[in-house]
């Protein structure tokens, strides 16, 4: 019988693209929810936080991240939910 | 007081008086502006001198070079009449800058991107973007009323996240058909740098992974003075090959967009921003 395949919760997801598109979170053993994906933490510049959530839109069909944006420091976290929470609608 | 201070005290208070007239006859004191910038220029021997214009254009005589130098001298005065009459009253002058659409505008058709130079008369771009057959989203530094009622203006200024999300209103806009207009020679993010005029120019690098990202062309434009109104020159759609690596698609699109710019200043060196001149000059210094 083969292994159940483990599910993909969107936070792994999540982690997932960010270990694969930005240099600074490959070289790190956790990304732990508080982490900044821009100044002060992963260190995107504005063009690569665009580009990663134009992924994220399209890998998880989400809408645009306006919104997202349009708030408080954008953490691991934060994007996370944000994925989960346009699963679930 | 030394001569010099109060010839430039002077030519200061003339300017201001002619934003003052701009109330009323604006073509008239943009154009009487342009007069009085060129002969504060023959006067000074600066902001440019003819020896900086010379350096970025060794072809030139001594006298075509200073000529162009009065020539930027005369621009940058009605540039700087229109910025203070902008400030006060944009929407009452703009229009009258462009009273008939410029026949090049019907090349456009968006969405499109609309990547200018501070060269020429930037100021009055607004007046440009009236005549355009869609909404304008115009992408600056700093936020300014829109000068007509078609124009939206964002600033690129804050932090990285804020200018995340202006990019992104941006594409959004450019998915609905609009077009964006955004200044390539202003750096507030991630730059660029290629070269021209034999020197090297670090551009923005946002409008050009903008219409990689969106798949919309980008088109260069400049707008220059003639008179009292505004005319505007286009150049050619780029469009961004889906082929190369980004970093390569984005530097080919920003190379062919100063190709561009070098072509028509090579053809009109008067219409070269000041600050895009000593910006040339001082980085050929280093």
């Amino acid at each position: 019988m083969p292994p159940m395949k483990a599910k993909i919760t969107p936070a792994d997801g999540v982690r997932e693209i960010l270990r694969k598109r930005v240099p600074r979170a490959k070289d790190l053993d956790d990304l732990p929810d508080e982490l900044q994906l821009g100044e002060g933490g992963l260190g995107l510049d504005s063009i690569a936080l665009v580009e990663l959530l134009l992924e994220c839109e399209r890998l998880f069909r989400l809408p645009p991240p306006l919104a997202l944006l349009d708030g408080p420091p954008l953490t691991v976290g934060l994007l996370a939910e944000h994925v989960r929470a346009s699963a679930c609608r | 007081m030394p001569v010099s201070q109060a010839a430039r005290r002077s030519f200061d208070f003339l300017e201001r008086c002619l934003s003052h007239v701009a109330e009323h006859w604006p073509q008239l004191s943009l154009s009487a502006g342009g007069h009085v910038g060129r002969l504060r220029n023959r006067l000074s021997q600066r902001w440019p001198s003819p020896e900086q214009v010379h350096t970025l254009f060794p072809s030139l005589s001594r006298h075509e070079a200073a000529t162009v130098a009065w020539k930027i001298g005369g621009i940058e005065a009605r540039n700087r009449i229109l910025a203070r009459y902008l400030e006060k009253d944009g929407d009452r002058m703009l229009p009258g800058l462009m009273p008939r659409p410029a026949p090049v505008l019907s090349r456009l058709h968006p969405p499109l991107i609309l990547g200018f130079f501070h060269v020429g008369a930037p100021h009055a771009l607004g007046a440009v973007f009236e005549w355009l057959p869609v909404p304008v989203l115009a992408l600056r530094l700093g936020l300014r009323r829109p000068a007509v009622p078609t124009l939206t203006v964002l600033t690129i200024e804050g932090s990285t996240q804020q200018r995340a999300l202006v990019f992104s209103r941006a594409m959004a806009h450019l998915r609905a058909c609009g077009v964006v207009a955004s200044a390539l020679d202003f750096v507030s993010g991630p730059s660029l740098t290629v070269p021209f005029l034999g020197r090297s120019l670090e551009l923005a690098r946002g409008p050009f992974a903008m219409a990689r990202l969106a798949g919309v062309p980008l088109v260069p434009l400049a707008a220059r003075w003639y008179g009292g109104t505004v005319e505007v020159e286009v150049g050619d759609e780029l469009v961004a090959d889906g082929f190369s690596s980004p970093e390569i698609c984005e530097r080919k699109l920003a190379t062919a967009a100063t190709g561009w710019l070098e072509n028509y200043l090579r053809s009109d060196p008067g219409e070269m921003g000041l600050g895009l001149l000593h910006r040339l000059v001082l980085s050929s210094d280093k």
